[in-house]
């Protein structure tokens, strides 16, 4: 669904993606672990249109990616961005409606707000209040249902357990294999790699720019580079 | 004599507020004093008065005439001089110091092809005073007040009960989520021009019938920069309640203490709220937290 071939992306002068290859199939949670600064949300903005890249291709669906970020969302790449980004000027209900903001099937928003709704009964309580009241936890339920108002072919989740409690982190897990099984492709980066291995079908390691392993979820879980450095796990030196 | 001033402050502090209104679009979502709104307030007073005097079109229809050239025209403005600037993304600082070209530019133009006289508006409204408790109230004021306050009301329903209107609230508080949610931003950056012209051209009308029609009329502006001030830069009810207040205390300090103090009443006012409270009276949102 989403092939990545030899990308590289520069932030300014700092070359931050080198030559990254990824694919995501359709259905999938593609997991991207890495420590701060390894390239996660430079890729997750490179895939959403918002960072252009220096070289390399990004071909989804079998045509090239747009390379604009209402292009890219108007194709169902959908990127709930790092630290939420809520627009805090705005009610919560209003937040849900600018992700609707390209569709027109008035019926199938409605539809998609009960849903939303009954999947976070908090949204529904705080809907006519500003966004920027909300708690932290709060205001990750919020962004990830306005990512799912837009009926995402892909979804692209940066860190959606930053700054989290563990009971909204869980939450925020259950969440996303709720929406795989609504059939909705993911695309994770997060530091909570422990967790997000578990639910993984397929994952990469990035480090400073670069796809230093891959494997499957459960392949990476057990392999012992990515418990030391990522797990925590300490391996006795032989 | 109360009244009728308070009238009148009202009258003035409306037109303050299109001005900062149509200033305040633009500054909330581009972060730049728009320098060259002044100047297309101007322009919209000349196609007003020329549409009228020399077409004969009737005061309804050069009003909209005014507001149509004067929105076309800041349109002209973005894509010509602001657009090559914001797709490279340069700091704000640029567009401001480009809107002070573009000013000086236009209004320079506008000496060398009509030249520098000043025009008035042939009379609207009858001279004749409307009595109200006593006082003598001119019906241009009320029109102007009226006018005003329709024009800024039905601008809040669009930007609250709209898609396009919430898409710039969005906007106005981050680009590039907005552009995450598919909003095209160079799109929307064109409506809000579209719309900030068309309120210059309304203040445009309005300032040169009370007042004459000529080339530096556009420096008022530095007026709706005071109201936006006082409102809360960025913040359209802001900019609306430090309109008001603005033209009442003006009117009130000319009237009751002298009106060659007037300005420097003013312009006191805008350093004190940049000491005391730069973010204005309405200027500040919600932050969010992490």
């Amino acid at each position: 669904m989403l092939n990545v071939k030899d990308l590289n992306v520069y932030y300014g002068t700092i070359h931050a993606l080198k030559d990254v290859n990824i694919e995501v199939d359709k259905g999938e949670i593609v997991t991207i672990v890495g420590a701060n600064g390894a390239g996660k949300s430079t890729l997750m903005w490179t895939l959403s249109g918002v960072l252009k890249p220096k070289s390399g291709s990004i071909i989804y669906n079998g045509k090239p990616h747009p390379l604009t970020a209402h292009d890219a969302a108007a194709a169902g790449i959908i990127l709930v961005p790092e630290r939420r980004r809520l627009y805090a000027n705005l009610t919560v209900k209003e937040n849900l409606m600018m992700g609707a903001f390209l569709r027109k099937d008035t019926e199938g928003i409605k539809q998609d707000l009960e849903y939303i709704y009954s999947l976070f009964p908090i949204l529904k309580e705080r809907t006519n209040q500003y966004a920027g009241t909300l708690s932290g936890g709060e205001q990750q339920m919020a962004a990830i249902a306005r990512g799912l108002m837009s009926r995402p072919k892909i979804l692209l989740l940066d860190e959606p357990s930053l700054g989290l409690s563990p009971i909204y982190t869980a939450e925020v897990f259950k969440t996303i294999l709720e929406i795989k099984a609504q059939k909705t492709t993911i695309l994770l980066a997060e530091q909570n790699a422990k967790k997000a291995l578990e639910i993984a079908d397929k994952a990469y390691v990035l480090e400073t720019g670069r796809v230093v392993l891959q494997g499957s979820g459960k392949d990476l879980l057990a392999n012992p580079a990515v418990q030391e450095a990522y797990l925590g796990v300490r391996h006795a030196i032989i | 004599m109360f009244l009728q001033t308070l009238i009148t402050g009202f009258s003035i502090g409306g037109i303050y507020a299109l001005m900062a209104v149509g200033y305040s679009l633009v500054f909330s979502i581009l972060n730049f004093s728009n320098f060259a709104h002044g100047t297309i307030i101007m322009l919209g007073a000349y196609i007003g008065y020329f549409l009228i005097s020399s077409f004969n079109l009737s005061f309804p229809l050069s009003l909209i005439g005014a507001v149509l050239g004067a929105a076309l025209l800041s349109l002209l403005n973005l894509r010509l001089a602001y657009n090559p600037l914001i797709n490279r993304r340069s700091p704000s600082l640029y567009l401001m110091i480009t809107a002070m070209g573009v000013s000086i530019f236009l209004e320079n133009m506008v000496y060398v092809t009509v030249g520098s006289h000043f025009y008035s508006f042939p009379e609207i409204f009858k001279q004749s005073t409307i009595k109200f408790f006593g006082s003598d109230i001119s019906p241009l004021d009320l029109a102007a007040l009226i006018f005003s306050l329709i024009s800024i009301y039905a601008l809040h329903i669009f930007l609250t009960k709209t898609k396009i209107g919430t898409a710039i609230r969005a906007a106005s508080y981050d680009m590039t989520t907005a552009s995450l949610n598919g909003v095209n931003m160079t799109k929307l950056i064109g409506i809000v021009f579209l719309l900030a012209g068309a309120f210059a051209g309304l203040a445009g009308v309005f300032l040169g019938v009370k007042y004459m029609v000529y080339p530096t009329m556009g420096w008022i502006t530095n007026k709706a920069y005071i109201a936006a001030v006082i409102g809360g830069l960025g913040s359209l009810p802001g900019a609306v309640i430090g309109g008001l207040i603005l033209g009442v205390l003006e009117t009130f300090v000319s009237v009751y203490i002298s009106s060659t103090i007037r300005d420097v009443f003013s312009f006191s006012m805008v350093i004190i709220f940049l000491v005391i409270q730069p973010a204005g009276l309405l200027g500040k949102y919600l932050e969010e937290k992490v």
